[in-house]
Order: structure tokens, then C-alpha cells, then sequence
């Protein structure tokens, strides 16, 4: 009986004092969540805020805001009093603005959150359509010289794979001139310079559809109940609710239309390679580039695996396995009738 | 700027503005100038003959990736090294271990006729000199087949067509197609493996390939699987069969092995892993005609010799630590079997028990001596020892220690997934300088091996055997 109520006791104590640890205790680690979820609650407080200015019109409301970050507005109103006194927003007729602190603030998470999405789409060659929710996790570190490193590493990309500009470590966020897609005259060619990446569920649809910022397109037909667009080779129909979500802009000058792409060629078939999709960036690019897939090299279609993927191509004499995907991803020219050539 | 900025300062700040002015795709035309610079020179310098031998390499590289060829050939190739392996080695095993073992009566009864005290000779000979002769005796002359065998193929091209091959497997897993090369070196030797991995350029794939090597058996651990699919899974069989169901057995663990690589590959990949840098590449270089004495070096001293330093380096201290626990008695009963005992509940759960539990606990440096030093305990001896005849040791087993099918089929499961060995471990740590990989490398398997044998037990002991 002594030994249960000895080892009660030492269980007890034991638990006792890792609850009351320093750092490493139950009471330091929940405090440290608690202040980690508050500090990124004030962090997307912020981006909202952002978001509203950067667009104009009405600023941020009090009911925008909780509809945001789905929280009561009581915890909202306890929120934006915290954010107040710490001189980040300040109210305004009729809602909230941030200030010239809260301003850099929020642009330094917009970066975190830009960047990390470059990388995940160029590095880890995540699908398009998983990068926000994951980027959103990652932005609410944003330690200033990681996130420095982080650039120099990605190349000093200027636009997200969405095609929203990347503020500068100085804070200096470009305006990119855009039109909703809606709003393009038909037969006028048009390229894409941003997708909208809110909400998740439409933009899930326009990822799958296969459109890309970079990508030049023509409207063929608009009618009020769907918009048909057309690549050059491929064509999409969308409803108007997609294509409001879908920004562009003049396309540039000579603005080739190349359409065929690696994976036609057929076996034993040469062809010029006309360009990487603008949509491969990072890592596979440089490495494909590196392979020697540059403008007007020519490729043959050699050998199929066993199961028909990956294929070799012969390119500058080497035999070099692709992946399907990655196929898809280079654009080819002109095929040749089966030949001996190199 | 302002006007009170340094000089690096400003000079950055016009490296930031003239960025700007560049083109998005000033990369792509840097590549693109470099190659067509190249080509001139190429043109000018290169004279390209005849394309007879190009005709031939086709023609071995379609037979070789047919539907119907390509895995048939890579099979054959595959089980003729392991063959030639496994059956090459025995013999110049057997008579290394003889020569241990002289060299070892000799310095007995040296040490002994000088006077020594038992302990000091015990220690010396028969703890850390066993330890690394037998390491060395089961170790070397499978790895001095089996690595040059090995890089005899990678010279001559045929691995990249492997890696080729089998990529649309490795692909499903979120995996690179190299990674069958990495463990096809594996079976020679885990550490090996991890190094090979090497030749794999994504950060990713290449994490997982080093992550998961591990489950395929190096020859440390073929001669442990052998034994108990030839003494308990093939022995409720007709002698007639013996050899087939234990060469099937054998066979059996290995596949269920690439399982496990395949499916924890796929889980690494979209947990852990997720959102780590990632591309595939992967070039067919044309057939070589291998270079013998390039191939000799790099298997042998690369390897091989890499690989048995590093093993001899662990095996003499867990060879000294085996005769200390064997020798030391508290009680009358020796420290290795109190610690047995202490561990029988545990290896009872997963339906094995203490002295297998110790054995792998010791054989932790390397999995050679596990085997041996189960014998060790079992045959109540002071020392690591060899098997006794099969037919023996099944009575002993079963009779004497309440060995069961379960138990061997537990022991196989576990011999397969249960934790790298230190070398291996010392290699990941190498490999990839990160304590977070290392710690998941080494521990992960453990867990696993655990979690599998004790399902395997319930669901045995619920249908009532075992």
C-alpha cells in the first residue's frame, strides 16, 4: 500500500514539475502556442487589411475582417485593440488602415508567403493548387535574412506562380497592370499575368483546366454563359464566374504561337525544341536547360521504358530520360519525317 | 539611396535596379549562348565517323527495355550476382574463419603459457579478436564478389537502363527510378547503398532512397533469413522440397521488403517530405566497354575496403562487450542473461523473446554477429559460436527454449525491418549532416519492425498458433 501511495507521489511530482518548466515545460510550450496562434492571427489581420488598400475602394470592416479569419467579432474587436497599441492599424471612416509600420509588416509576410510559393511550385514541384494552403503555413516565419536566402536561392523571382508581384526586401510591392479576363475583346491575343488564388475551390478548377500565368491566349467566343479560349492547340471552355478570376494583359509582340509539345513526338520523330513552358521555373528547368533542351536544338524521340514512361530523347548526342510530365512541359516546333540525323 | 550610404551599399542597390531591367528569361538565353558558343566550336574541332557502333547500341538498349525482354533480363542478370555471390562466398568464408580461429588457439595458448590471467586472454581473444574475425570472415568475401560484379554492370551502362526501367514504379512512390540501383546495392551493403545514393541529383528522392534503404537485407543479415527458412519454415515440408520452400522464404522476406521500401517511400514523400526540393533526371549513357583494373579500385578499395574498416571499427568493441556480459556473473547467472530475462516480456509481446532482443541489441555495430551470439546463449558458452547442425539446433530450439514457427517468422520480419546497423547509421549522419534525418533513419525502422512483429504475434496467437 506505501509503495502505490510512494509512487503516486512521484508520478505526481514528477508531472508537477515538467508542467512548471522553463521552456520546456507543459506551461511554457502552451504559452508559446498561444502567443505563436495570436502573432499569426495579427499576421493575416494584417495581409486582409493589405489586400483591401492595395485594391482600393472601401477599407477593411470590422465584419470583413471575422468573415477573414473566421472568429467572432468579439474576438476581433479584442484583435484589432491589441493591433491599435501596438501603432500597426489605426481605425478610419468606416474600417481599418494600417500604418507605416503595420504596412511593412504585412508586405514582409506577403513575401514570406510569395516566395515559399515560388519554391514549392519551382523547387518541390508541388501541384499549383496545394501551394497556398502549405505557403500559408510557412509565411509566419519570416525571419528577414532567411527569407533573403530564400530569394537569392530562387533567382530574385518578381511574381508568386500566381503572378502577383514579390515585394522587395525593402518593401517595395510593383503594381502589375491586369484586366479581368471577362473584360478582353474577343480574337485579341492576351497573356496571363494572374490567377486568383482566392477562393480555393475556383482556383482548384482553373489549375486543373491547365491555364498558367505566362500563357498567351485568345478568346474565340463569349457568350453570357461561357467564355471559349483557345492556346493555339488546345482549347478551354470555362464559365464566366472562372474566367472573372482569371487577370490579363497585352500579350508581347512576338508572341509565337508554339503548341506542339515533347510528348507528340513520336518514336523515332525529330523535332526543334521551341521553348520550356513558362510554367517550369526553378530546379527542373535549370536542369533541363543544363541537359541541353535550348531553343532550336534538335530532339528525337528514341526510346520508350518498358511501360512507355519515362521516354529517352536523344538531344546533342546523349540519350536523356523525361518524365512525362516533364515532356509535357517542353514545346516543340516543327516534327521532321523519321531521319538518321543527330 | 541616401547619400551617406556605403559604398556596398549603393553598389547593391544598383545590382537591385539593373535586375530589374533584365528580362525574366535572361537565364535561358545565357544557357542558350553558352551551347551555341559549343556547337561552333564542336563544329570546327569534331569529325564524326561512321554509326555502325550506334546501330548496335540501339538494338542492345530495345531488347533490353522491351515489354517482354526487359524484366525477364534484369531479373536474370540480378539473381546470377546474388547467386554467384552467395554461393561464392561460402567457401573462402569458411576457410577465413578457420584461419581466425588458428590464429586464435595460437594466441590462447600463447597467453596462457606466459602466465596471463584468464580474464586478459578471455577478453583479448576471445571477446574483441572473435568479434572481428568473424565480422571480417562473413563479411569479406561476399562484398569482394558481389561490389566489383556490381560495378562491372554500372560500367558497362546496363544500370541507368535499370533505373529506366523501373522508374514508373518509383514514380507511383514519389521516388527516382536510381533508387533500384541503390538498393540492389543495399543487398551488398546497407552503408553502401546509402552512399550510392549519391548518383541520385534531387534532394528529395534522394532523402528517401538514404530514409529507406534499410529495408532491404544486406548480407550481413542473408545468412540469418537462410538459416531459419532452411530450419523452421522448410522443415515442416518434405525433404524433397527443403531447398525450394527455403529459397521461396528467402525470397518472400526480400519482396516483402521492396514492399515496405515502395509504401514507406510513398508515405515519406507525401508527409515528411513534402515541399523538399525535387527533379528527376536521369541520363543513358552508351555502352562502355568496362575498364577491368578501374573497376577493381573502385570496387575494392571504394568499397569494399570502405565499408569492412568502418564494420571492423564497431565489431571489436561489440566483440569485447559480447565476452564481458557473457563472463561477468552476478549471482550465477551472467549479465547477459540477466538482461534476457529482463527483456523476455517485451520479446514475448512481439513474439519473440529476451535472447534474440539482446542479440540484436548487441549486434547493433553489426548484424553478422547475431546469429552467432544467440548460439552463444543459448549453448550456455562463454564465447560467440558457430551453428550447430541444423537438425541440432531445431531440437534445441524448440524443445529446450520453446521456439515456434511464429518465432522464426518473427525473427525473419524483424531481421528485415528492425534499425540500420551503427555503420549505416554513421553513414546517414555523413551523408546528410542532419541529426532530424538521422535520428528518422535509425529509429523509424525500429518502431516499424515492432509495430509489424507484434501485429503479426496478435493475429497468429488469435488463430491459435504460435
Amino acid at each position: 500500500m506505501d509503495n502505490v501511495v510512494l509512487g503516486v507521489v512521484i508520478v505526481g511530482s514528477i508531472g508537477a514539475i515538467w508542467v512548471v518548466l522553463p521552456r520546456i515545460g507543459a506551461l511554457a510550450l502552451w504559452r508559446r502556442w498561444r502567443d505563436d496562434r495570436e502573432r499569426h492571427l495579427a499576421e493575416d489581420a494584417l495581409k486582409f487589411i493589405h489586400a483591401r488598400e492595395w485594391r482600393g475602394g472601401r477599407p477593411a470592416t470590422l465584419e470583413g475582417l471575422a468573415g477573414a479569419l473566421g472568429l467572432p467579432s468579439r474576438r476581433v474587436v479584442f484583435l484589432a485593440k491589441r493591433l491599435e497599441t501596438r501603432g500597426l492599424i489605426r481605425s478610419a471612416a468606416g474600417g481599418f488602415r494600417l500604418t507605416i509600420e503595420g504596412e511593412r509588416l504585412a508586405l514582409s509576410v506577403i513575401r514570406a508567403h510569395r516566395l515559399w510559393e515560388r519554391f514549392l511550385v519551382d523547387e518541390a514541384r508541388m501541384p499549383l493548387a496545394d501551394v497556398h494552403a502549405e505557403a500559408e503555413r510557412r509565411e509566419h516565419d519570416a525571419d528577414a535574412a532567411k527569407l533573403d536566402a530564400l530569394e537569392t536561392l530562387l533567382g530574385h523571382p518578381t511574381v508568386d506562380p500566381h503572378g502577383d508581384p514579390i515585394p522587395t526586401g525593402r518593401g517595395e510591392l510593383a503594381r502589375v497592370e491586369s484586366r479581368p479576363l471577362t473584360d478582353w475583346p474577343t480574337g485579341q491575343p492576351a497573356q496571363i499575368v494572374h490567377l486568383e488564388d482566392e477562393p480555393p475551390a475556383l482556383f482548384a478548377q482553373i489549375a486543373a483546366e491547365g491555364l498558367r500565368p505566362g500563357q498567351i491566349v485568345r478568346v474565340v467566343e463569349a457568350t453570357p454563359e461561357r467564355l471559349t479560349l483557345s492556346d493555339g492547340g488546345k482549347t478551354f471552355a470555362l464559365a464566366p464566374v472562372l474566367a472573372a478570376n482569371i487577370f490579363v494583359a497585352e500579350a508581347p509582340a512576338a508572341g509565337e504561337t508554339v503548341s506542339r509539345r515533347l510528348t507528340a513526338l513520336r518514336r523515332g520523330e525529330t523535332a526543334l525544341v521551341g521553348a520550356l513552358d513558362q510554367g517550369l521555373q526553378g530546379f527542373t528547368r535549370r536542369r533541363l536547360l543544363d541537359l541541353g533542351l535550348t531553343p532550336g536544338a534538335r530532339i528525337t524521340a528514341e526510346l520508350p521504358s518498358m511501360l512507355g514512361d519515362p521516354v529517352a530523347y536523344r538531344v546533342r548526342g546523349t540519350l536523356i530520360a523525361l518524365r512525362r510530365d516533364q515532356a509535357e512541359q517542353v514545346l516543340i516546333n516543327e516534327a521532321e519525317p523519321a531521319s538518321q540525323g543527330v | 539611396m541616401t547619400n551617406n550610404a556605403t559604398p556596398a551599399e549603393r553598389l547593391l542597390a544598383q545590382a537591385d535596379l539593373l535586375r530589374q531591367a533584365l528580362p525574366g528569361d535572361f537565364r535561358d538565353t545565357l544557357v542558350q549562348t553558352l551551347y551555341h558558343e559549343a556547337e561552333s566550336m564542336a563544329e570546327k574541332a569534331v569529325q564524326q565517323g561512321g554509326r555502325k557502333r550506334w546501330d548496335w547500341d540501339s538494338t542492345v538498349d530495345r531488347l533490353l527495355t522491351s515489354p517482354i525482354f526487359g524484366l525477364p533480363l534484369m531479373l536474370a542478370i540480378l539473381s546470377l550476382i546474388f547467386w554467384l555471390t552467395i554461393a561464392g562466398a561460402n567457401v573462402p568464408s569458411a576457410m577465413l574463419a578457420e584461419g581466425f580461429f588458428w590464429v586464435e588457439a595460437q594466441g590462447v595458448a600463447l597467453f596462457t603459457s606466459l602466465g596471463i590471467p584468464w580474464w586478459i586472454t578471455g577478453f583479448l581473444w576471445d571477446g574483441v579478436f572473435r568479434g572481428l574475425g568473424w565480422v571480417i570472415s562473413v563479411m569479406l568475401p561476399p562484398m569482394a564478389i558481389f561490389f566489383p560484379l556490381f560495378t562491372f554492370l554500372e560500367d558497362l551502362g546496363y544500370l541507368p537502363r535499370v533505373a529506366f526501367n523501373m522508374d514508373w514504379l518509383f514514380k507511383k512512390a514519389g521516388a527516382h527510378g536510381k533508387q533500384s540501383l541503390t538498393m540492389a546495392m543495399g543487398f551488398g551493403c546497407n552503408a553502401a547503398g546509402i552512399i550510392a545514393t549519391r548518383v541520385i541529383d534531387s534532394p528529395r528522392e534522394r532523402l528517401i532512397a538514404i530514409l529507406t534503404n534499410n529495408f532491404v537485407p544486406c548480407n550481413g543479415r542473408f545468412p540469418t533469413l537462410i538459416m531459419l527458412a532452411t530450419v523452421f519454415v522448410a522443415a515442416s515440408f518434405p525433404p524433397a522440397l527443403t531447398s525450394v520452400i527455403a529459397a521461396g522464404s528467402v525470397v518472400t522476406v526480400v519482396v516483402i521488403g521492396i514492399i515496405f521500401t515502395l509504401v514507406i517511400s510513398g508515405v515519406l514523400s507525401r508527409t515528411v517530405l513534402r515541399g523538399e526540393a525535387s527533379a528527376f533526371s536521369l541520363e543513358l549513357p552508351p555502352f562502355r566497354r568496362p575498364n577491368l583494373r578501374q573497376i577493381l579500385y573502385t570496387s575494392l578499395i571504394d568499397r569494399t575496403i570502405f565499408v569492412l574498416w568502418r564494420a571492423i571499427q564497431t565489431a571489436a568493441p561489440a566483440g569485447a562487450a559480447i565476452w564481458l556480459l557473457a563472463n561477468i556473473y552476478v549471482g550465477d547467472t551472467s549479465l547477459a542473461w540477466h538482461v534476457a530475462n529482463a527483456l523476455q516480456p517485451l520479446g514475448n509481446l512481439v513474439g519473440l523473446d529476451g535472447v534474440i532482443l539482446l542479440a540484436y541489441i548487441i549486434a547493433i555495430p553489426a548484424n553478422e554477429i547475431v546469429v552467432p551470439t544467440m548460439m552463444m546463449m543459448y549453448l550456455g558458452v562463454g564465447m560467440m559460436t558457430d551453428m550447430p547442425a541444423y537438425s541440432e539446433m531445431h531440437t534445441m530450439l524448440v524443445g529446450q527454449y520453446g521456439w515456434t514457427t511464429l518465432t522464426a517468422v518473427n525473427l525473419m520480419l524483424f531481421s528485415l525491418l528492425h534499425n540500420p546497423c551503427a555503420t549505416t547509421i554513421m553513414t546517414m549522419w555523413k551523408e546528410t549532416r542532419s541529426l532530424k534525418w538521422t535520428t528518422l533513419g535509425a529509429l523509424g525502422p525500429l518502431v516499424i519492425a515492432f509495430a509489424v512483429t507484434f501485429l503479426v504475434a496478435v493475429v497468429a496467437r488469435a488463430f491459435g498458433l504460435g
